[in-house]
């Protein structure tokens, strides 16, 4: 297992906080905190270790199309870069629900 | 599938039973409970460490529904998880006691005790099984198995102590799983690679006729929460961990010194009427019955010479040894016993609903009387039993057949001393001893307590030998050694002196004092359950820190 931690200057704050995914094969969890700060802080706990660069890229790709403020905790299990954008995009679907 | 229960994860599937948006979920992922023995050993925790807990309605009635995440660690029970599923009962418990009712409502979809923290997996299971015997006085316990794990290991003893089990016909429940019988017993006894056989035998189509589920409803949201709803509105009750003469008698009818036929067995049980079986008689002999140090201490505790059963694993024996006058329960191996998965002194079928059987014996003899006599439970079991006609028959159900009468007793008000002599592990330790008010120990390095052999923990963790015993330096839960288990809090009293196994004077002196000591302990906190496990000074200080970090979050959370 590898600790990864990113910080991305951002503009948006986020209203609530939001859960999506599971730590199974193939998959990851997404956590995200508000914060009332203007960054976000990305901590990754990884099974696959030796990926920072790619973590990087995809985050980087991520908070360029979504600047939010937000404190986020990934656990991954394996997932695929394209698995990981698109729990990200879910986490925003749930953002944007305002259930 | 459309509305597929099965294809749900747990938190979906918690939601997808409860009525519409009624859910909250109690010590949640945002609580970010992540279980830190996985982190030690480097693996990906998970924020809610696989376990959902969420109150909330079913039918307009007040419920908790408790799920496993099996695609998480495979649904495995460590102390977090553990700790969350034992806040929610004890609370539905308290709830229901002070005349609330509301229903508990576990999913199951679980390995059973989750390797990587072993004894914690044990513990809890225990104190699990505790909580749903003591919740069946008040409201039905539903258990559901939807399937892609299933029902495995120990949390398939708590599904037999369930009131009422519903399942799709993608489940499959047994206690040891396919690999694990294959890697204990050999391929003869369970080829783990032939997947028609698996289903066969454990496959949920199958459960439904060996009488091990209820019911077997379509893969669909509405089918599962109708059956759950039918349940709890009728108080469905099958009694199958209080079911020991029924399974006595058929055990009597069978032939098991060699594998049964599915047909045959699924006929013998349709035709199989219930009939009282007698009690195991106890003799002295001239010579000893067999050899085992469980044999040698139930000699000594009960003061019999050279006693002999006529169920030749199940012992028990009054004893005037003690402060006061106890009742003396051990199983042993029987080297000639045509069971022939339990001729090393495991636990099995006929262990479980004979251990069963003479301890509601017990509970019916003092029923009436203001004093319940101890039970002390010789502890030296080197396993459950691996093997095809135990599996066919469920062994989890015999288990669970023992664990809930040493429960019962307990919650009767029958201090239960547990002595552990020799190993005690998994299955046979669940059965057989962690049901206890008070564990005792001798500090002999020869004594193994484990969940599971440190091959079968290899080959289903993927992990090496060299690499579980390099992480168990970490992580004292899943050493094997009576040192490391102190280190939990599970001990009442650990015997440090007492180094070999030996029936000495002076060893028997010690124990005796010891169980006088936790018969009294027990006496006068007038205690019944299993809280003294994580309430004792070891426990909060390092044994189960997380136990009680996680009773705290449920605490604040439960009424808030």
């Amino acid at each position: 297992m590898e600790q990864l931690a990113y910080q991305y200057q951002t503009s948006q704050p986020i209203s609530k906080r939001v859960h999506v995914g599971v730590v199974g094969s193939g998959d990851l969890e997404i956590l995200m905190f508000p914060t009332d700060k203007s960054e976000s802080t990305v901590k990754v706990r990884t099974g696959s270790d030796g990926f920072d660069k790619v973590w990087g890229n995809v985050l980087t790709r991520f908070f360029d199309r979504y600047p939010i403020s937000a404190d986020i905790v990934i656990n991954d299990f394996g997932a695929t870069p394209g698995v990981v954008y698109l729990r990200l995009t879910q986490a925003m679907e749930e953002l944007a629900d305002e259930k | 599938m459309k509305n597929s229960f099965v294809e749900l994860n747990a938190r979906e599937r918690v939601n997808a039973l409860l009525d519409t948006e009624n859910g909250r979920e109690l010590v949640g992922p945002f609580d970010q409970m992540i279980a830190p023995n996985l982190v030690a050993q480097g693996i990906v925790p998970e924020s809610d460490d696989g376990i959902v807990v969420s109150l909330g309605t079913i039918g307009h009635k007040k419920v908790v529904v408790i799920a496993m995440e099996g695609s998480f660690q495979g649904g495995g029970i460590g102390e977090v998880s553990g700790a969350k599923i034992i806040a929610a009962l004890s609370h539905a418990l308290e709830e229901n006691q002070n005349g609330h009712e509301i229903f508990p409502i576990i999913v199951l979809d679980t390995g059973g005790v989750r390797l990587q923290e072993a004894n914690y997996g044990l513990l809890s299971i225990s104190e699990i099984g505790n909580l749903i015997v003591a919740l069946k006085k008040y409201v039905p316990v539903i258990g559901v198995v939807p399937g892609r794990v299933g029902s495995f290991g120990g949390m398939s003893i708590t599904s037999a102590l369930m009131s009422y089990l519903i399942t799709t016909k993608k489940a499959r429940v047994g206690l040891n799983g396919p690999e694990v019988i294959e890697q204990e017993a050999g391929v003869r006894e369970f080829d783990s690679s032939d997947k028609d056989l698996i289903w066969n035998t454990i496959g949920a189509r199958q459960r439904v006729q060996a009488q091990i589920i209820d019911e077997l409803v379509t893969d669909s949201v509405e089918s599962i929460k109708s059956a759950v709803l039918a349940a709890m509105l009728e108080r469905k009750d099958s009694h199958r961990s209080e079911n020991a003469d029924f399974y006595l008698s058929l055990l009597d009818s069978l032939d098991l010194s060699k594998p049964m036929t599915i047909e045959s067995y699924n006929q013998a049980l349709i035709e199989h009427q219930a009939q009282s079986v007698d009690l195991p008689v106890i003799t002295e002999q001239a010579t000893p019955a067999t050899t085992s140090v469980g044999y040698d201490w139930f000699q000594a505790l009960t003061g019999l010479k050279n006693p002999n059963s006529t169920v030749s694993t199940v012992y028990y024996g009054d004893s005037k040894r003690f402060n006061e006058d106890v009742v003396v329960t051990a199983i042993v191996p029987d080297p000639k016993n045509p069971m022939y998965r339990v001729r090393d002194g495991e636990v099995g079928l006929v262990e479980g609903f004979r251990m069963a059987q003479i301890l509601n014996h017990i509970y019916e003899a003092d029923q009436n009387k203001a004093v319940k006599r101890p039970i002390v439970v010789v502890i030296d079991v080197p396993s459950q039993a691996y093997g095809y006609n135990e599996e066919l028959i469920g062994i989890h159900v015999a288990l669970a057949n023992s664990a809930a009468a040493y429960a019962k007793l307990r919650q009767a008000g029958h201090p239960i001393i547990g002595v552990i002599v020799g190993n005690a592990i998994s299955g046979a330790f669940l059965a057989h001893g962690l049901q206890s008010s008070r564990l005792i120990a001798l500090n002999s390095p020869a004594i193994s307590v484990q969940a599971m052999s440190k091959e079968s923990a290899s080959r289903i963790t993927k992990r090496s030998i060299a690499e579980i015993e390099a992480a168990a330096e970490q992580v004292p839960s899943i050493a094997y050694d009576i040192r490391n288990y102190n280190k939990l809090g599970a001990l009442y009293r650990f015997l440090e002196k007492i180094t070999d196994q030996s029936t000495s004077i002076t060893n028997v002196n010690a124990v005796i004092s010891a169980v006088n000591d936790a018969i009294e302990d027990v006496r006068r906190t007038n205690d019944t359950m299993l809280t003294a496990r994580y309430t004792n000074e070891i426990a909060v200080k390092m044994g189960r820190v997380e136990t009680n970090k996680v009773q705290a979050k449920m605490n604040e959370e439960w009424n808030a």
